[in-house]
């Protein structure tokens, strides 16, 4: 029995380190003196952090970036939230075929969605602008936003909503007071999730954002010039930021459903 | 029950779901300050209509009238109608306080106001010191307590209560029958109480409804159901009743070969209804008139023991005894004995 647990950590430890050994080396050489990632190591330094953020691009990269998340990840969880509630609240024909084309997005291949959002969003006259990229975003953070904010409302008694009418709450008021607080966890953490979906996408931003590029495409840029350590600082940040709010996310949810 | 104007009257109602008739033609009218019970089995139209009644559904067609008001127009949320549920759907994000006072604050009770009279129906429900709980810290007793307080907080007119008592364990399924009634008479309000559970309806309930595939089967006081049922729907429903079969000719009726005294039927071809309670257990054959029936088995019940027996038509009856009695006539599968009842016992149903 020992024995047994003992190995199943180090199997788990090995695993672990297997899929966060790329990350960890990108972020240890970010603080690498050396040019090129070699060992021996060189010395500490921030130096490849302040060359890197002392450049305009990066920060306007990354206010880009955090203007998308930030709006995609609102109108997702929004779309998300009400797609839930009218399959949780109404039974109506074809509710299967609603359900599965809202669950449709990831299940498109980026480079498609990409172009058609090029194709699309060029004839509005919306490709290469912030508010372009935000539709990309949003079409395919809600469907994940959908999945958590539905979780929550199996757990919700139907008659709870109920007992707010009951009570007197008209039912935009029951939804106010009764759906959306019991939904909050779920709703903050689909948000964090959608936020975190859309900080990293790559693929589609890389078709529609045209002049306003978002951070990983810029540090596609970066990269195709030359190989710089400035990238292992970007992409630690990048890193961290998404996994903040992955892990809120996965706290969020954890937390909901033990209580 | 009082000799007013009903508070509710239920004209020609039905409902439809689908295909499925939930409620077939109802007219019921139900007192100011009655405590009525509306019982059934599952599936028989209580629950549809108690919905109905609270506006959680709409008739199909007919209408409700609450205090001369038709209803069926009015939404739910601005009916006076609290509902205790089944779950108690007691709100999990808010704690003991806040779950009473939000009807309150649903009809725009000033803050300082509704907590007062929140915390003053917390103290009569005897949940003070739980005010700043959470739900699940507390117990299925006090939780059903809470929900008491928050659908009577705004001093409605009628509650409605729905199975509220079904999730509760035994002992405290009596406890809360008892704090049931003595919140009605005090608050000399209406209650109607929708369950499934006959010593429930029949203990609280000024006057029971039994319903049976969305009809009413009878309407009537607990002891009226119990003693005369209506049709042989109710006295199967009703349980511990025997229904026997026979032949009326001039105030006796012939069953099983045996004349019994019954007078006032009508001749011809009746079944009768008698309580296992007063059917009386005789060892040998008795000079009077009796069916002759074998033991088959016994059955402890809360408030005696019913005896069953197998009648030489073979036809179930029962007979409820007390321990001392049970000890004198000493049972056992097989053994005959003698089954009779006073004529005053025997109630003939209609059909």
């Amino acid at each position: 029995m020992r024995i047994g647990s003992a190995i199943s950590w180090v199997y788990v430890a090995a695993l672990f380190a297997f899929v966060f050994a790329p990350i960890v080396t990108s972020m240890v050489f970010s603080f690498n003196s050396d040019r090129f990632p070699t060992v021996p190591l060189g010395e500490f330094t921030t130096h490849w952090y302040e060359t890197a953020f002392s450049r305009p691009e990066v920060w306007t990269a990354f206010r880009n970036s955090l203007i998308v998340a930030a709006s995609a990840a609102v109108f997702s969880t929004a779309l998300g939230f009400a797609t839930a509630y009218t399959d949780f609240r109404y039974g109506f024909r074809f509710k299967n075929a609603y359900l599965a084309l809202a669950l449709l997005p990831p299940t498109i291949p980026l480079v498609i969605l990409g172009l058609a959002m090029l194709a699309w969003l060029a004839r509005l006259g919306l490709s290469g602008t912030l508010p372009g990229i935000i539709i990309a975003h949003t079409v395919m953070g809600a469907p994940f936003a959908m999945a958590i904010c539905r979780l929550r409302l199996q757990q919700m008694d139907s008659a709870l909503e109920a007992a707010a009418w009951n009570l007197g709450a008209s039912p935009w008021r029951a939804m106010r007071t009764v759906v959306i607080p019991f939904c909050a966890p779920a709703i903050i953490s689909a948000y964090c999730l959608t936020a975190a979906v859309s900080f990293d996408e790559f693929i589609v931003a890389w078709f529609v954002s045209g002049l306003n590029k978002t951070v990983p495409v810029m540090i596609l840029e970066i990269l195709q010039g030359n190989v710089d350590p400035q990238i292992n600082a970007i992409g630690t940040v990048v890193f961290l930021t998404s996994m903040t709010l992955v892990i809120l996310a996965q706290l969020l949810i954890l937390r909901k459903t033990s209580s | 029950m009082t000799n007013m104007t009903p508070l509710v009257t239920f004209k020609d109602v039905k409902k439809s779901f689908g295909a499925f008739k939930a409620v077939k033609e109802l007219n019921l009218e139900i007192g100011r300050g009655e405590f009525v019970a509306i019982m059934g089995p599952s599936g028989c139209g209580k629950t549809t209509t108690l919905r109905m009644l609270a506006g959680l559904e709409a008739p199909s067609s007919g209408t409700i009238t609450i205090d001369g008001q038709e209803m069926n127009d009015v939404p739910v949320h601005d009916r006076d109608t609290p509902l205790v549920w089944q779950s108690l759907a007691l709100f999990p994000f808010l704690n003991v306080t806040e779950n009473v006072e939000f009807g309150l604050k649903m009809r725009g009770v000033a803050p300082d106001e509704r907590r007062t009279r929140a915390l003053q129906w917390l103290d009569r429900m005897g949940l003070k010191g739980f005010e700043n709980r959470r739900i699940d810290e507390l117990s299925g007793g006090q939780r059903q307590r809470v929900a008491l307080a928050r659908s009577l907080v705004t001093e409605p007119q009628m509650l409605l209560l729905d199975e509220p008592l079904s999730a509760l364990d035994a002992h405290l399924v009596i406890r809360m029958q008892g704090v049931l009634t003595k919140l009605q008479k005090e608050l000399g309000i209406t209650f109607v109480y929708v369950t499934h559970s006959q010593s429930e309806a029949f203990a609280m309930a000024d006057r029971v409804v039994i319903m049976g595939q969305g009809e009413i089967a009878q309407i009537g006081k607990p002891q009226e159901i119990f003693r005369a049922p209506q049709n042989r729907f109710v006295a199967e429903f009703v349980g511990r009743n025997n229904i026997l079969e026979g032949v009326v000719h001039g105030d006796i009726i012939t069953i099983d070969g045996s004349d019994f005294a019954l007078p006032g039927a009508p001749d011809g071809p009746v079944e009768i209804v008698v309580a296992a309670d007063r059917m009386q257990i005789h060892a040998t054959a008795p000079t009077d008139a009796a069916i002759a029936a074998e033991f088959v088995s016994e059955e402890f019940a809360g408030t005696g023991i019913i005896c069953y027996f197998e009648g030489e038509g073979g036809e179930e009856l029962k007979a409820q005894v007390t321990e001392s009695q049970l000890a004198t006539l000493q049972p056992e599968p097989g053994k005959m004995f003698w089954l009779s009842w006073a004529p005053d016992a025997a109630h003939v149903i209609a059909g």
